[in-house]
């Protein structure tokens, strides 16, 4: 690729953004360079191969450096699927690097010696005037407004809270212990106080008065069944609001699970 | 190695020499305000504070009625106009953004995230999908989305919203090319890409996170390099046929629709080549037809078999839906109609706005194929384009059926391309009639395109869907989530395993979040177990046989809408509720267990039932 030098900036790059964006352990970073890897070097890699010796204009090339790399993208999940370990940062970025040195190569390979060290023809420098910049920076600052505010999460006054209450065998990692959990989840606006009432068998009850936050989750452990019975042991969970009525704000119900044999 | 650069015939460039900002910074300025104030709009929405209808639709008109006016002097150099309508089309696409974050809740775009979560997950494509089982198999958006996933950490959410943002790019940029390579005119190419982003599905349905938003761009990069081919040498016409087949390729792995339509766009080209050429010689493009004919029968016959008892149900009720409505045996469906107590009405002053739209750029219709004849009827590209401005107006029938609304609503995005070029004709004649007071007629033009795309945004997406509701929300130092929401992440936390049943909106949560297999919809016929109030004996037996162990049951009328379905409700209005029977019929089942409630959501377990 000795002299053009296009191409070898633009394998270089597919190179670093190879090795640093799967590595970067902050998203942000890892997306500064996986983006260029993604979704412009294979196009522009493609297109400076298949034009190398008819030189096409700078709109359709920088087109043809986003489509094409889209293409990639779409073929290239099909092409991964086969491959040993399949769909991964790993694979994919090897890929993606593969796609574009091969791509600059054959357009280094192809492209006539007059156009050695660029792409098309020279061409004059353009800059900005400081009237211009203004207006650019102001719409980026707006932009960056607009996200920032699209993407905090916002009071709802008239957004009506709620109360989930549900029960379930234990967790996986204390199946062998058997039993069932009880959780209350507030999605209150404010911070509410329950009366959570459980029988077991129809008979023992345990209850329970507590407060939660907005967002807070309360969990209740019951213990497996006291025998081995024949049939399972009933459960019963209602909750109630204090400071409100004493109607049943939510209930639900289910067994206890048999301690499970250890694997 | 050493060849001669082989420079091609004379063409309009888009890179023209005399490039100078313009007034690119201040419409880029304009922007930004515009997306700003959508920004507020739908932060007062998702607040619940009032309607900020008005300032949302004030920002659109911000961000696309300077980049109009501009569009249409003839002082802007081809590379401004290039610039201009890449910012309209990326900076709309901002508006739907703007809308959704920081979670998907679109309908379909739910099943593609867990598709890319799937494969991301698993390393491997084709991972089934319990809600449209086609769509593993048409994986190209997917797999690409897959790629920055797995490279660098993101969220589907994260990777789908650059990915479809990549592609709104190439879809507005390949149309400003294809455009000046068949008008010959950067006036008329910067025009007609502008008025492209007032067909129906620009702003919110054509911007989801869907296959056919990633298709469409790239069936769009086709046509413009089957243009360029067209102007090129003959030594020439081989280099074009890489990215045309590239193209092709990638349309066919990512949406079955668009795929048939590039090989109905190829057909016609090459009829229409050989109608003007009376030549079947290159560059008449009927080896691709042939080509993605083959291929994309290929696809469906060998790796996508399920899509024809996809698609099937969809247009055979479309077409039956036509003859019914012709016939009188069935009503016309009713324009901006309230389904259920769950969807807003339409105020009288926006349903005008729509119509009038559709008015206008039925009025252009004419004077814009006046033009086309007169300058381009020798030109294939330009047939074809004309033929499917008239079939636009054909396909508006369409919404009059009540099966056949979505056929015609999803065949308007491929038409408006061909109606765009079109209409851009109309505002060229418009303004050479006004050329004694150019500036009003500017002025009244790019008004009569900014009055089109609002119009016709309203006509595309509902009126009460245009802005965001609250989904997730600040209360007092925590953040609460709406129920539907709340109930998957739950599931997603706290079920290991087990198929569940459950209504539309319920069903795409379990997708993502919940990482759920889920059934929803009438295929099998969950729809109606889970809103009939009585047990019917065919019910439970019907849920064993799809091994369906959770049943979702939601008393909300919106839990069966795609769109309206996952936020909060406001001001404590049980009002609409669906009987109480939908939930109690399966309290009295015996075995069955109620694991799950909170308040309009309850999920039951029917293990001990089996």
């Amino acid at each position: 690729m000795r002299g053009h030098r296009d191409l070898r900036i633009a394998a270089a790059l597919a190179l670093v953004c190879a090795l640093l964006a799967p590595l970067l352990p902050v998203e942000a970073l890892s997306l500064l360079f996986a983006l260029p890897l993604a979704f412009f070097l294979p196009g522009y890699a493609l297109a400076a191969a298949t034009f190398a010796r008819r030189p096409i204009e700078r709109p359709q090339l920088l087109l043809l450096s986003l489509g094409l790399s889209l293409c990639v993208l779409a073929l290239g999940a099909l092409l991964l699927n086969y491959v040993p370990g399949g769909i991964g940062p790993v694979s994919w970025a090897i890929l993606l690097v593969l796609v574009v040195l091969n791509g600059c190569r054959v357009a280094a390979l192809r492209r006539p010696k007059a156009r050695a060290g660029g792409s098309g023809p020279s061409r004059p420098k353009r800059r900005l005037s400081a009237t211009a910049v203004g207006p650019l920076l102001g719409a980026l600052l707006c932009t960056t407004a607009a996200l920032a505010i699209t993407f905090t999460t916002r009071a709802a006054e008239h957004a009506d809270g709620y109360t989930a209450l549900w029960l379930l065998p234990p967790a996986p990692k204390d199946a062998t212990v058997g039993g069932a959990r009880v959780g209350v989840n507030s999605e209150e606006q404010k911070p509410a106080e329950y009366r959570l009432v459980v029988r077991v068998a129809g008979r023992d009850e345990i209850i329970r008065n507590f407060s939660l936050d907005p967002g807070e989750t309360h969990v209740l452990k019951l213990g497996p069944p006291e025998a081995a019975s024949a049939s399972p042991v009933a459960v019963r969970a209602l909750l109630f609001r204090r400071n409100k009525d004493g109607d049943v704000y939510r209930r639900v119900s289910g067994w206890l699970a048999e301690p499970e044999p250890s694997r | 190695m050493s060849e001669p650069v082989i420079q091609d015939g004379p063409r309009v460039r888009m890179s023209h020499s005399r490039f100078g900002p313009g007034h690119l910074p201040a419409i880029a300025l304009a922007s930004g305000v515009g997306l700003l104030l959508c920004a507020l709009a739908n932060a007062l929405a998702r607040s619940t504070d009032g309607n900020p209808m008005l300032l949302y639709w004030l920002g659109v008109l911000l961000i696309a009625a300077p980049v109009f006016y501009r569009l249409t002097s003839a002082e802007a150099s081809p590379a401004e106009r290039l610039t201009l309508v890449c910012l309209l089309g990326l900076s709309l696409y901002g508006v739907k953004v703007l809308r959704d974050a920081p979670l998907f809740t679109f309908s379909d775009e739910l099943v593609h995230a867990f598709n890319a979560n799937q494969i991301a997950d698993h390393h491997h494509l084709f991972e089934a999908n319990s809600i449209l089982k086609a769509t593993p198999y048409y994986p190209g958006l997917e797999g690409a989305t897959s790629s920055l996933m797995t490279i660098t950490g993101l969220s589907s959410y994260g990777a789908g919203m650059i990915v479809v943002g990549a592609a709104r790019l190439t879809l507005i940029g390949a149309l400003c090319l294809l455009f000046l390579r068949v008008g010959g005119s950067a006036r008329v190419a910067g025009l007609a890409a502008a008025i492209y982003t007032c067909n129906f599905n620009f702003l919110f349905w054509g911007a989801q996170f869907s296959y056919e938003s990633l298709a469409l761009p790239l069936l769009v990069l086709l046509m413009m390099a089957l243009a360029e081919r067209e102007t090129v040498r003959r030594e020439a016409l081989r280099a074009w046929a890489v990215p045309v087949v590239l193209a092709i390729a990638a349309v066919l792995v990512t949406h079955h629709l668009t795929s048939y339509a590039t090989v109905a766009v190829l057909l016609a080209l090459s009829l229409a080549y050989w109608y003007v050429k009376r030549s079947w010689k290159s560059p008449n493009p009927w080896r691709f037809a042939i080509f993605a004919a083959v291929l994309a029968a290929a696809w469906l016959l060998i790796v996508a078999s399920s899509t024809i008892g996809y698609l099937s149900p969809v247009l055979s009720g479309a077409v039956k839906a036509i003859f019914n409505t012709l016939s009188g045996e069935a009503p016309p469906r009713q324009l901006f109609q309230k389904g259920n107590s769950a969807v807003g009405v339409t105020p009288f002053a926006a349903r005008a706005v729509a119509v009038l739209a559709i008015g206008l750029l039925f009025a252009g219709l004419p004077f814009g194929l006046r033009e086309l004849w007169r300058r381009h009827r020798k030109q294939p590209f330009a047939i074809v384009f004309g033929l499917a401005a008239i079939a636009f107006f054909a396909t508006l029938a369409l919404r009059l059926a009540p099966a056949a609304w979505e056929t015609g609503n999803r065949l308007s995005e491929f038409l408006f391309v061909g109606l765009a070029f079109v209409l851009a004709y109309a505002v060229l004649a418009a303004m050479r009639h006004w050329s004694s007071r150019p500036r009003l007629a500017r002025g009244l033009l790019a008004a009569a395109i900014s009055l089109a795309l609002i119009g016709d945004a309203i006509s595309g997406w509902p009126w009460d869907a245009q802005l965001s509701r609250p989904l997730k929300v600040s209360a007092k130092g925590g953040t609460i989530v709406s129920p539907p929401l709340a109930m998957a992440e739950w599931a997603a936390h706290d079920i290991v395993r087990g198929r569940f049943a459950a209504p539309t909106a319920d069903a795409n949560l379990l997708l993502v979040p919940g990482n759920k297999s889920v059934l929803a919809g009438p295929y099998p016929d969950v729809e109606d177990i889970l809103e009939d109030p009585d047990l019917g004996s065919w019910q439970l037996p019907l849920l064993r046989r799809h091994k369906l162990r959770y049943v979702v049951s939601d008393l909300r009328p919106a839990s069966s809408d795609g769109i309206r379905g996952y936020f909060f409700s406001t001001g404590g209005s049980d009002e609409g509720r669906l009987p109480r029977g939908v939930t109690a019929k399966f309290e009295g089942v015996p075995g069955v267990a109620r694991i799950y409630s909170n308040g309009p959501i309850t999920v039951f377990d029917l293990k001990g039932q089996r």
